[in-house]
């Protein structure tokens, strides 16, 4: 015992990372490794829900607060979220508050229009990329709400009927921070319907706002993704079974044992020291 | 005269912004377009002094041979980016948008993503139950991520609904003391720069 605690006591980290990388990769060949069965939180079947009860034509308003550092959690969700807008032919209308966005929306939504349901869709019809604003969230929304188009300077039919933000029906803000804060600060002067999709990190922060309402629905992490990618596989609006969310829920979850197994390992070496220590 | 004036103008954006709170459109419907304009142009501003003040740190850099290949690399690859952008644009499938998202893109990613490897040999050497506090904190934390994933839900049906208590109840209050402490000093210091007695945004 004495020898196995001295090997965990100086363990090189090296076998820790070598460990959560094998932890990572090996259950994106062998997803069955693991039961992904799981049930949709109401949070996320409230997103759902929203957007399917909207009708055709309604406008509906993402903004892509995040860069390709969070692409592997924010990804699959704003793709299923676009996607369902574009199944219930809503008009989309996508603004990237930070720069290093713009090129990652833009080529999820030429992959999205790769697969034949969706290859009829035109920018600046059924969607638009509004681009990058260079102010801060606040003016943009008092702006948006004295002129929706004229604030991002861009043209297309997809315009048509909407003068300020208030003919927005909703919107989805996409972030790894506090960001969707920024717009909920506003919200009770303007009163829009808005949601969030946020990284498991942030998700705490946001609570508070969905017992409030001010948030409609949220959600939170990859599993969120994850529950709101099989809501659709079970509509049959998904195809593909393991898609983006749920390919990587069987690495969450092996990556999160190997974490456990650490801690457990850690706490044994500090009791079992503090015990020899005692009896010294 | 170099304090004063922004003070003033401090004052009256201050006042301005948050009647225009209260008084919805009331006052200052045709300030909206002012402020964002306004906005728009100061920020165009700053972004070519962030532009000149990258070149002004790389020349000298080169100049005076401090790690000068890594801001040859750097002034390279921005020169690179304009002159792609400029010519081709940025539009899916352009060499600028192939560089950004099979260069910047991967990278970008692959940096953020090793917080998971310092994050468990983190974990590893300092989550030790040391007290009653810690302990507390290590089962919730157990819970919380077992309660994120479909493990957590084979092995008992609760522990997503323990894991929803746990956010919706403790969290949630600790998150909300947050805010109102936040949100009070926000307050406080709105009324600090109003009346100019905060001038640490004037360099003083």
């Amino acid at each position: 015992m004495e020898k196995f605690i001295q090997i965990l006591k100086n363990l090189d980290r090296r076998w820790i990372f070598l460990l959560i990388f094998l932890a990572c990769i090996i259950p994106f060949w062998v997803p069955q490794l693991f039961d992904q069965k799981f049930s949709t939180s109401k949070e996320t079947q409230r997103v759902y829900d929203i957007i399917n009860s909207l009708e055709e034509g309604d406008a509906v308003f993402i903004d892509w607060a995040f860069d390709p550092t969070l692409q592997a959690e924010l990804l699959p969700m704003v793709e299923q979220t676009i996607k369902q807008c574009f199944d219930r032919k809503l008009r989309v209308f996508i603004y990237y508050p930070y720069l290093t966005g713009i090129s990652l929306g833009e080529n999820l939504v030429e992959e999205i229009k790769k697969e034949a349901h969706y290859k009829d869709l035109q920018s600046g019809v059924d969607y638009i990329h509004l681009g990058y604003l260079p102010i801060g969230i606040d003016m943009m929304v008092f702006s948006m709400y004295s002129d929706f188009k004229s604030t991002f300077g861009k043209e297309g039919k997809i315009f048509k009927g909407i003068k300020t933000f208030a003919d927005i029906k909703y919107m989805m803000s996409f972030a790894g921070s506090a960001h969707p804060e920024l717009y909920l600060l506003l919200q009770r002067r303007f009163g829009f319907r808005m949601g969030a999709g946020v990284t498991a990190v942030t998700g705490p922060d946001f609570i508070p706002y969905l017992q409030t309402g001010q948030l409609d629905g949220m959600l939170f992490g990859l599993k969120g993704a994850a529950e709101y990618e099989n809501l659709r596989i079970s509509k049959g609006a998904e195809k593909e079974k393991n898609h983006r969310a749920n390919a990587g829920m069987a690495s969450l979850t092996l990556s999160h044992l190997v974490m456990f197994l650490f801690i457990g390992l850690g706490n044994l070496v500090y009791f079992y020291e503090r015990k020899y220590k005692k009896s010294n | 005269m170099k304090k004063e004036i922004p003070i003033l103008i401090g004052f009256f954006a201050t006042i301005g912004w948050y009647l225009e709170f209260f008084f919805a459109g009331t006052f200052f419907e045709n300030w909206k377009m002012f402020f964002t304009t306004g906005f728009r142009s100061v920020a165009i501003v700053g972004l070519l002094v962030g532009i000149v003040s990258v070149l002004r740190v790389n020349y000298s850099k080169i100049k005076y041979n401090n790690d000068r290949w890594y801001s040859v690399y750097q002034m390279s690859i921005i020169a690179l980016m304009i002159i792609f952008a400029s010519l081709r644009g940025v539009s899916p499938g352009t060499p600028f948008d192939v560089m950004f998202y099979y260069g910047f893109s991967p990278l970008d990613a692959t940096v953020f993503s090793l917080l998971a490897f310092y994050v468990a040999s983190a974990a590893y050497r300092s989550f030790k139950i040391k007290s009653v506090e810690s302990a507390f904190l290590l089962v919730a934390a157990i819970l919380i991520m077992l309660s994120k994933m479909p493990l957590g839900e084979a092995m008992w049906d609760k522990i997503p609904v323990i894991g929803e208590w746990i956010m919706d109840g403790p969290t949630s209050a600790g998150k909300r003391a947050i805010l109102f402490g936040a949100f009070l000093g926000g307050l406080t210091m709105m009324i600090r720069i109003a009346f100019g007695l905060e001038k640490s945004h004037l360099s003083d």
